[in-house]
């Protein structure tokens, strides 16, 4: 049985844990809002927040897309959809969408007051910028956006004065009509709800976010017993131990990008994890659920490559440490056996005047898979010859490639170096035609990007 | 005035097919379609689908109680395939189970056995084998073989328009109830209802009058639920064979890979300029990729036919034009229907004369704009011309001199990145081309409590046009808008309707229910005089909701008014038609007079091009637009940075690949639109001032598609800063994706 507080109701269901939220809302609740566009969280239509109560009282919401969010990941959660904002007086954002003429068909709507909603509750700071990234993930096909942009912007202007951090922000927010009196109570509410624990079947399928998992096999999943790592708290941490960052392997993308651990220790990351999905995505997806996906591609993955991260791997004999460079063994296949999981990321902490770079090219800048990314780790020695050197590269090979450079080492960066070092990881390459670029096209770009790697100011001038 | 559905789109209670409760007993239909190109089907047997769980019937072309055809133009599409079948995708069998999820999982056990045979792939190759929609089109205007001669410039070459998916939020769905008697209702997501409600009574085998088509809204349409019948008839025909109701949905990569989307172009062009560079010839060959059926692609060629010269004065011009048959689902209408392919040629073919005479493209094409009094290809001469007026606009709000030189000093400075603009200006015929479409009825009712319903031939997918038609109703009757409501599209109301589509919609339903409003109007005002026996009826008006006797009143409220005339038997209801008039055209000599009036416009666009990685930002766009005198300032800015957007992404991101086979690779994880952060950082629209319009209702001008041109813009502005890296090599095809920015800098020598 899960319990879930929906809107203002409590629910209790005995409906499968992987039956996704957008259909459990829409064909058991009736609540018709919440839209279905894509079944693949690549629009934004079926936006709601979850709102999970923190060990002091506090709530924290996220704004998730509804049709890759299992039921048994908000066990125990407040769960919003549009419907839950009040059917009476308008909200702020909703009264600024209409003010601004900001909805036309109106099917990406109730997505978008979602989105920008989550971003009033949820932001560390108001700003217009951080509202448009919080929108990241609404697609519409209407509007061509500059009616939204207003109301963001609008939405920003009137909330200017707010600066409390998000958990104790709610009363200014009820007050200001961004969401209803009921949400006051919520916290109460979910003190009393028991969540269930974890499942512990040894052939539970792990849900680590499941926003790959639930595009590539939905149905499978209704019918799988699944453990969802979002009830792991012990799993849920990012630290600093000595020269090494740990992170938990249940930390989502988003709050791993804007851990302040990670920003203090890696400040490029905060921007380079943008490009990784979107905000509603990023608040579900993991660190450790993106490395395990094993995609040749994951952006993720091949930040981490050039890191030099290790996973702990946890299985039912103790746990084990692998170096993420050893982790595929080939097409989608890891290291990684039955009853295992990947329970901590350990990066190094960047060696004193270590540089790092990112580069993807999609098609889309954002909210879209590379046709090629990459990443580099470079030290080199007092005289500028290299010390280490780690280029990873993805969407090159079956599997995301770190790439064999140690010849380099001892020589000098310079241009004849680089150019070298671009032309080895072409010849590396192993490309296929598909729907991200032709094979001819990746092996170019990735020289180009890797050349673009030792180009960057950060590059050439001080640590990231 | 806003469009007043936004009021339930934020709170989300505004009803799509889907969200209409599920009547009790409602079934699931899934279509089986052909994985092949082209075959012959050998043999069909749904015998294990039938028998499956929850499966309630299994349906071939044998099943079809009336006739098996959902061809738009031509009888050439079957519903469900009979012996052979055309492109991947094409329906065979209809599964009907009690869900959805049932029903795909009988779709496995359907065993087809299919013949693969020879396909084609290529407009040009099915073109030299002869297959084609229609008849080949071709109009010589004055003689442009010798005008050639006397050309100092000549531009030449082959260009190419790639597709474009429409991408409406709302997939194809339709929701089937049967009624008594053999009637049925059928709820869709389409832009067509008399169309659509035709073929559902030929599908069915009964008379129209059985049939009721009820359209609320759409969650976008875009043209692409205009020829579309396949997703509405198949529900309805389940639903009628099974007397209970029926829903279709498609998934959203279903819809992706079976439905028609913008057409594919190849063009060879040839542009001859004198030494001035006034334009003295132009030849232009299309080659349009319409699909394995006809659908609605003669009518887009047609509409690209006759827009191929632009904004401009062509003086002699040879164009022709073929719809080429080949093995890909059949292709359809997209905003702008045919004219950002037949505008993209000519713009195209700009960029390559004004290298060949070394003047940047916009200031040939300034010299070039349509003025009062030229006469166009088809023998139109051009009267109330703002091509000039909207140029001028744009080039006083960003001073287009300074805008050209402060890249080329960028463009000098830098080498890792270059700038790019453009600048084109649009015209666009408005009427549907097809003479016959251009009219709408509409049915006002007014209530005893003063309350009015409009219902018209117009389907509101977003546009607004709802929205207007309440405005011209509000302002006819002199009542607060408030008082009128717009009612559903419904065929019970409004019969034969026109598709809403060809930015017709308020034009010509607008103009019906203004007719309509009218005649209620002087009913009342002849009824009103008599019943405050006024001396001097003229003198008798109505206005904010009140009856005035020249200057004094209210005297009466209109609440009162509605009430009395209706208890003095007078008639509160009133249907009213509208045909566009005076529109003619010959398809033997390619002359006449198909649109009504002209939407112009003109913009700039900038970008930034990174010649290391193939990516580029757009900058900036900068739009002016001539709606007339708009009906609604908000919705016609709406529509227009809409269609602008749609425009950039059709010049830039949105791609599908093929498989060898012809199948649709492209997802929805691959086909990328445009989203918020891609959005030019300044977009800036302006409403052209003091335009006046006497040909459409009220003096505005549609707005739907004719912004969509502006979206060349980034095609053209990344070509300018691709060619200024080198032009060694052709004139990239649309879109310039990344990837293909990428090779035009760095990929293989041509040749090689």
């Amino acid at each position: 049985m899960l319990s879930f507080i929906l809107n203002d109701q409590l629910v209790s269901t005995d409906e499968h844990p992987g039956m996704v939220l957008l259909e459990f809302v829409r064909d058991v609740k009736c609540l018709s809002g919440t839209k279905e566009a894509c079944r693949e969280g690549e629009c934004g239509a079926c936006t709601v927040l979850v709102g999970r109560r923190q060990p002091g009282g506090g709530m924290v919401y996220k704004a998730c897309a509804s049709c890759l969010l299992p039921i048994g990941d908000v066990d125990g959660c407040h769960v919003v959809t549009v419907e839950g904002l009040g059917g009476g007086t308008l909200t702020l954002v909703q009264q600024l969408i209409v003010d601004h003429s900001a909805s036309q068909c109106g099917f990406c709507t109730p997505g978008i007051v979602l989105s920008l909603t989550g971003f009033c509750l949820g932001a560390e700071k108001i700003s217009y910028e951080g509202a448009v990234d919080a929108l990241d993930g609404n697609i519409c096909r209407c509007t061509g956006y500059a009616a939204i942009r207003n109301a963001a912007r609008a939405l920003c202007e009137k909330l200017g004065g707010m600066n409390d951090a998000p958990a104790e922000r709610l009363a200014a927010l009820i007050g200001s009509g961004v969401v209803p009196g009921y949400f006051g109570g919520i916290p109460a509410r979910l003190a009393q709800l028991r969540a269930a624990p974890a499942a512990a079947a040894k052939d539970a399928v792990l849900v680590a976010g499941g926003t790959d998992l639930f595009v590539q096999r939905p149905e499978q999943l209704m019918e799988s017993e699944l453990c969802f790592l979002s009830k792991r708290p012990d799993l849920d941490y990012v630290r600093v131990e000595g020269d090494v960052l740990r992170v938990g392997g249940a930390v989502t993308i988003e709050d791993f990008r804007l851990s302040p651990t990670v920003r203090r220790h890696f400040p490029a990351l905060e921007r380079d994890f943008l490009l990784h999905s979107s905000a509603i995505l990023r608040n579900k997806a993991t660190l450790a659920g993106n490395v395990v996906n094993a995609s040749p591609i994951g952006d993720a993955t091949i930040i981490l490559l050039a890191l030099d991260a290790r996973l702990v791997i946890a299985g039912e004999k103790g746990s084990r440490e692998v170096p993420l460079s050893k982790f595929y063994l080939g097409y989608k296949k890891t290291d990684l056996a039955c009853g295992e999981l990947v329970s901590e990321i350990v990066i190094p902490l960047l060696p004193a005047g270590a540089r790092y770079s990112f580069e993807k090219v999609s098609n889309r800048t954002t909210l879209d898979i590379a046709a090629v990314n990459s990443a580099l780790r470079v030290s080199t020695s007092p005289d500028g010859t290299i010390t280490d050197l780690r280029i990873s590269a993805g969407g090159v090979a079956a599997v995301p490639l770190l790439l064999h450079l140690d010849s380099f080492k001892g020589r000098k960066p310079d241009a004849a170096a680089i150019e070298a070092i671009a032309k080895a990881a072409e010849g590396e390459a192993r490309p296929i035609d598909d729907i991200r670029g032709s094979a001819a096209y990746k092996k170019l770009l990735l020289g180009r990007l890797v050349r673009a790697h030792f180009a960057v100011p950060a590059v050439a001038g001080e640590a990231v | 005035m806003k469009n007043e559905d936004m009021l339930m789109h934020v709170r989300g209670t505004s009803r799509f097919v889907d969200d209409i409760p599920a009547p009790e007993g409602c079934l699931h239909a899934v279509l089986f379609t052909s994985p092949v190109a082209r075959g012959k089907i050998k043999s069909l047997d749904v015998s294990k689908a039938a028998a499956a769980p929850g499966v309630a019937a299994v349906y071939t072309h044998k099943d079809v109680p009336g006739l098996n055809q959902v061809g738009h133009i031509f009888k050439d599409q079957p519903l469900l395939a009979v012996d052979s079948v055309e492109y991947i995708g094409q329906p065979i069998a209809l599964v009907v189970a009690q869900s959805q999820r049932a029903a795909r999982l009988a779709l496995k056990l359907i065993k087809a056995d299919i013949e693969p045979l020879p396909a084609v792939f290529s407009p040009r190759e099915a073109a030299a084998k002869g297959l084609i929609h229609g008849k080949r089109r071709e109009r010589v205007t004055g003689d442009p073989a010798s005008a050639f001669a006397k050309c100092k410039y000549v531009a030449q070459g082959k260009l190419f328009s790639g597709p474009q998916e429409h991408f409406y939020f709302e997939t194809q769905r339709a929701l089937a109830v049967p009624g008594e008697h053999d009637t049925i209702k059928v709820h869709a997501s389409a832009q067509s209802p008399g169309a659509f409600h035709h073929h559902l009574a030929e599908v069915l085998g009964i008379p129209m009058h059985k049939v009721e088509l009820d359209i609320r809204r759409l969650g976008g349409g875009f043209g692409g639920k205009e020829s579309t019948a396949v997703w509405i008839t198949a529900p309805a025909m389940a639903a009628f064979l099974l007397k209970r109701p029926v829903k279709l949905a498609l998934g959203r990569n279903e819809d992706i890979a079976t439905t028609g989307k913008r057409h594919a172009y190849e063009y060879d062009y040839k542009l001859g300029l004198d030494a001035e560079g006034k334009i003295l010839a132009y030849e232009i060959d299309l080659y349009q990729h319409a699909g394995a059926c006809a659908d609605i692609s003669p009518a887009v060629l047609g509409r690209s036919f006759l827009h191929v010269s632009g904004s401009y004065h062509v003086p002699n011009m040879r164009v022709s034009g073929v719809s080429c048959r080949t093995n890909i689902p059949p292709n359809n209408a997209f905003r702008g229907f045919g004219v950002p392919q037949g505008t993209f040629a000519i713009e195209a073919a700009f960029t390559h004369a004004a290298e060949l005479m070394g003047v940047p493209a916009e200031e040939l094409k300034r010299r070039n704009l349509l003025r009062d009094g030229d006469t166009l290809p088809y023998g139109v001469k051009l009267e109330l011309v703002n091509a000039a007026r909207c140029w001028e606009a744009l080039d006083g709000k960003t001073g287009l001199a300074g805008r050209r030189a402060a890249a080329a000093a960028y463009n000098r400075a830098h080498t890792d990145t270059k700038k790019g603009l453009a600048v084109v200006p649009v015209c666009f015929g408005i009427s549907f081309a097809q003479t016959a479409l251009n009219q709408a009825g509409a049915l006002v009712n007014i209530y005893v409590d003063g309350s009015v319903a409009v219902s018209t031939g117009a389907v509101e997918m977003g546009q607004g046009v709802n929205a207007k038609i309440r405005i011209v109703a509000a302002r006819t009757l002199g009542i607060p808008l408030e008082r009128v409501r717009v009612e559903t599209t419904n065929t019970s109301r409004v019969p034969n309707a026109s598709p809403t589509s060809a930015s017709t919609g308020a034009d010509l339903n607008g103009m019906a229910t203004k007719y309509a409003c009218e005649r209620l109007r002087e009913r009342l005002l002849e009824f009103a005089a008599r019943h405050l026996s006024c001396d001097d009826p003229a003198g008798v008006s109505i206005r904010d909701g009140g009856v005035y006797v020249g200057e004094k009143g209210p005297v009466m409220s209109w609440e009162k008014l509605a009430a009395a005339a209706q208890w003095a038997r007078v008639d509160l209801s009133e249907h009213a038609f509208y045909a566009t008039p005076n529109l003619h055209y010959d398809m033997e000599s390619e002359q006449g007079r198909p649109f009504a009036y002209y939407s112009y416009g003109a913009s700039l666009t900038e970008v930034t091009l990174d010649c290391a990685r193939g990516t580029y930002t757009v900058d900036a766009v900068e739009v002016v637009q001539d709606a007339g005198e708009s009906l609604s300032e908000a919705i016609d800015r709406g529509q227009v940075e809409g269609a602008v957007v749609q425009g950039l992404g059709w010049a830039t991101m949105e791609q599908i690949r093929y498989a060898a086979d012809g199948r649709v690779l492209t997802g929805v994880n691959a086909y990328k639109i445009p989203d918020i952060k891609f959005v030019p950082k300044h977009f800036g629209v302006t409403l052209l001032k003091d335009s006046r319009n006497p040909f459409a209702v009220c003096n505005s001008k549609a707005i739907g598609e004719p912004p969509f041109i502006h979206g060349l813009g980034a095609y053209l502005a990344l070509t300018d800063a691709l060619r200024g890296v080198r032009r060694d090599k052709a004139i990239p095809p649309l879109p310039v994706t990344p990837e293909r920015a990428f090779m035009y800098l760095h990929g293989p020598e041509e040749g090689e």
